[in-house]
């Protein structure tokens, strides 16, 4: 049996940081997958592999059977993975509802000719485009803001956004890059259950986490790294019991 | 009245040119030097047409113009956009100044450095414009059609688009657009504003010459861009406005016609410091 | 031969214009700003040497002259400008934009005080020439080759061999961790900006002593001075020196086939090849 999404052999280095060697690791799907580990482990760069923002010196990335190499990301969005950034990257100016609505997929009038020869066929269009990134919004939550511009949305808000925009592309594997960070109680609350509902509606995440509880309450898988390496994969429970992982997670050098 | 008529149909010409580097520049955010040279290209292939051995009529041949001029732009963006920024610096000075150089030498084709005299009116249908008034209205129209398509793209999916890629290009390959085409398709668009400019510029005047497509002109256009405001249809509308004023205001002032010229692109060149430094976002635009 | 005598010249010019990219590299390699402002600068050098003559200074005095005068006005473009636009979160087209209207003031003060036509270097020994079989070789082109060389091997030391310059080098390849560690940046951009600015000076005062002083001619010489840099690779001195000199012996060799008006579509052809096919240049710094 193939594995939904399978990196193997990852290998790469920034200059003289060895940032992956031989990361080897499979993503099952429909679970939630928590990638953890130290700092410079290497999360982001695999991230950065398996989206086509990066070449990996060595090794492949194959999601269904079908191989990612070489792809630029618009090409693996469209695959069907999409993903969100630790920085956000949100598009500041724009409105939450302008941000939802640029990612949605096979727009008319994406392109001058359009616009420009059959501003009637674009107009509608525009219409279900914006019904379709409201309900987005409405599903995870911020229905409410969709006309504010994004700098003036509080960062709970933003960090929905970024789910947002990436349930807008319509990708079945969603790679979310530290969801939970920096987020109060609530919102954090929030974002753990809109998380679990994703996975209920079909979606697989990886995810990107340093908080042991949001780990613990969401994530079915938990991918251990550390130095680039998978050193361990397991239940959450099972991860976080082990002594070695803590000493190296909290105590370790980088 | 004739006055007013030269200064409304040469501010038509200068707001489609203002469109054409407002979506380069303050829209796509590549920094251009060469837009008068494709003005240039668009005025000369619209000049040829009309006074060709088999002459066309206005309509056909500024719709080769434009045709001329959104190819150049094309290929003038798509491999520099595939590099660095920085690299399409180079590419732009480097078209700038050999088109003028082109302009200049090649006088079986462009007159060389005298220019192309005696350039027809356009006839349109059958009609033929000859007075000033009625080249006026004709810039008019132009112009009325390029803010108009100007209008629709922005509202449409490829303004926000665009609008996205200028905040972060990354971001949007990461939601699944082709950045590069956005790009390439505005660097177009801007070339069939440039080209319909020229075209009109060059019926207009009857004459053209290198003088008015050269380094110093495009440095013109993007003050325009600058002061009246990047990536609004109301600043690339006050800029040219304004700048085709100033000429005209300076000559109130005492200025020995030796040094008139110079003293205007130095003007030029204070207000793109100035606005840079204290508001980037022109008088009616957004910040660039 | 012509093609010797085109060679030669071609040699010369490229010292000078090597000199160009090498002071252009240090300023685009460390601060990240696309500098078209230093055309302006290599064409206040020249003017401020031959204002400096025509009073009557000795020739020396208006190169030293000329040196302080470029660097004081790169220190201040840097610092006052630059630095400004930096502290506001400019982005890189702005501070392009403004570099644009720098070269725009500079050139036409220039124009609108000593004439737009071209002006001679009021020096009578530059008019010597040196004779070969049917090889000429003026004074200054002799002049031109041994200060582009010293000045080549001089920032080659500079930057390998002075703690400037290892400072220079530092915050070139890592601004953000030079801030931290208090190398101070903004100090050495200026620094840098200012020396450049003093190095462009030198072909400034030695290329007008042969062909002349004109107040927009700086455009020219600075874009391929640019070419040169990037098809050397951003970050190699020797890379953008060696280049100027290839490409300025591939333009003059060219006369012998195009005539001299399109000598600046040979230039451009080049740097279209590279983009096309090696657009990290030759000799790229190794990151």
């Amino acid at each position: 049996m193939t594995a939904y999404l399978q990196a193997a052999g990852l290998d790469h280095s920034f200059g003289g940081l060895h940032a992956l060697r031989a990361c080897s690791f499979e993503v099952e799907q429909g679970r939630i997958t928590c990638l953890v580990g130290p700092n410079g482990a290497g999360k982001t760069t695999i991230f950065n592999a398996i989206t086509g923002f990066l070449r990996p010196d060595g090794g492949h990335v194959t999601f269904r059977g079908r191989s990612l190499n070489g792809l630029r990301p618009q090409a693996i969005v469209h695959a069907g993975i999409a993903r969100t950034f630790q920085n956000l990257r949100l598009f500041t100016d724009l409105s939450a509802l302008d941000n939802v609505m640029v990612a949605l997929p096979r727009q008319f009038a994406e392109e001058p000719l359009g616009a420009i020869f059959r501003p009637l066929r674009a107009a509608r269009g525009q219409t279900r485009l914006r019904a379709d990134a409201l309900r987005i919004l409405d599903h995870v939550g911020l229905a409410d803001r969709a006309r504010e511009v994004v700098r003036n949305l509080s960062y709970g808000e933003q960090k929905l956004l970024t789910v947002a925009r990436v349930l807008a592309t319509g990708a079945e594997l969603l790679l979310l890059d530290e969801p939970a960070s920096g987020l109060s109680a609530g919102a954090l609350d929030a974002v753990m259950t809109l998380l679990r509902r994703l996975q209920t509606e079909g979606k697989t995440l990886l995810v990107v986490e340093h908080n042991t509880r949001v780990v613990q309450q969401i994530a079915d898988e938990v991918l251990f790294l550390h130095q680039g390496h998978l050193m361990a994969r397991g239940s959450p429970q099972q991860i976080i019991a082990d002594p070695a992982l803590a000493e190296i997670y909290f105590g370790g050098a980088i | 009245m004739d006055f007013l008529y030269s200064y409304l149909a040469l501010a038509a010409v200068y707001v489609m040119l203002g469109l054409s580097t407002n979506l380069l520049v303050g829209i796509v955010g590549i920094f251009s030097v060469s837009q008068a040279a494709v003005f240039g290209v668009g005025a000369y292939i619209v000049a040829h047409f009309l006074m060709a051995a088999a002459p066309l009529s206005f309509l056909p041949a500024l719709a080769i113009a434009m045709v001329g001029c959104i190819a150049l732009n094309i290929l003038v963006t798509l491999p520099a956009l595939r590099v660095s920024g920085d690299y399409f610096v180079v590419t732009s000075f480097g078209i700038q100044l050999l088109a003028t150089a082109v302009f200049t030498n090649w006088t079986a084709g462009t007159g060389g450095a005298n220019g192309l005299p005696g350039i027809p009116p356009p006839d349109l249908f059958g009609y033929q414009m000859a007075s000033t008034f009625q080249l006026m209205v004709l810039c008019l129209c132009g112009l009325l059609l390029a803010c108009t398509c100007f209008w629709l793209i922005m509202r449409a999916p490829f303004g926000r688009l665009l609008r996205a890629i200028r905040e972060d290009e990354h971001a949007v390959a990461a939601a699944g657009k082709n950045v590069l085409r956005a790009k390439v398709s505005a660097a177009a668009l801007a070339g069939a504003f440039a080209g319909m400019a020229g075209g009109l510029y060059a019926t207009f005047l009857s004459f053209i010459d290198p003088s008015s497509f050269d380094l110093d002109s495009s440095i013109l256009l993007l003050t325009m861009v600058v002061v009246g405001g990047a990536r609004t249809l109301a600043g690339s509308i006050v800029g040219p406005f304004l700048l085709l004023a100033m000429p005209q205001a300076l000559s109130m002032l005492d200025i020995p016609t030796t040094i008139a010229a110079a003293a205007r692109q130095l003007i030029y060149g204070l207000l793109l410091i100035a606005f840079m430094l204290f508001r980037p976002q022109g008088l009616v635009g957004e910040r660039l | 031969m012509l093609a010797l005598q085109l060679l030669i010249n071609g040699l010369v010019t490229g010292c000078a214009l090597g000199v160009v990219a090498v002071s252009f590299s240090l300023i685009y390699a460390t601060t990240k700003i696309f500098h078209v402002a230093h055309a302006g600068v290599y064409t206040m050098a020249g003017y401020v040497a031959w204002w400096t003559v025509s009073r009557g200074a000795p020739d020396i005095v208006a190169l030293l002259a000329a040196m302080a005068v470029c660097a004081l006005l790169g220190a201040l473009i840097q610092g006052g400008l630059y630095a400004q636009l930096a502290r506001r979160r400019a982005t890189h087209l702005v501070v392009l934009i403004a570099s644009l209207g720098v070269l725009a003031v500079i050139q036409n003060i220039i124009a609108a005080v000593f004439t737009p036509d071209i002006l001679q270097f009021p020096v009578p020994w530059a008019e010597r020439v040196m004779s070969l079989d049917s090889i000429r070789i003026t004074y200054p082109q002799l002049l031109t080759v041994a200060v582009s060389l010293a000045a080549y091997a001089g920032v080659m030391w500079f930057a390998h061999r002075t703690i400037l310059g290892k400072r220079i080098r530092a915050v070139a390849s890592n601004p953000f961790l030079a801030e931290i560690t208090r190398l101070r940046p903004n100090a050495v951009y200026v620094y840098v900006v200012a020396i450049a600015s003093g190095i462009v000076a030198l072909p400034g005062v030695l290329v007008p002593l042969d062909l002349g002083l004109q107040p927009y001619g700086g455009i020219t010489p600075l874009l391929t001075a640019t070419i040169a840099m990037i098809a050397g690779g951003v970050g190699s001195i020797s890379g953008a020196f060696m280049l100027s000199v290839a490409i300025a012996v591939l333009q003059n060799l060219s006369l012998l086939v195009i005539p001299g008006e399109w000598s600046i579509g040979v230039t451009f052809f080049i740097f279209v090849i590279f983009m096309l096919f090696r657009p990290t240049g030759l000799f790229a710094a190794a990151r």
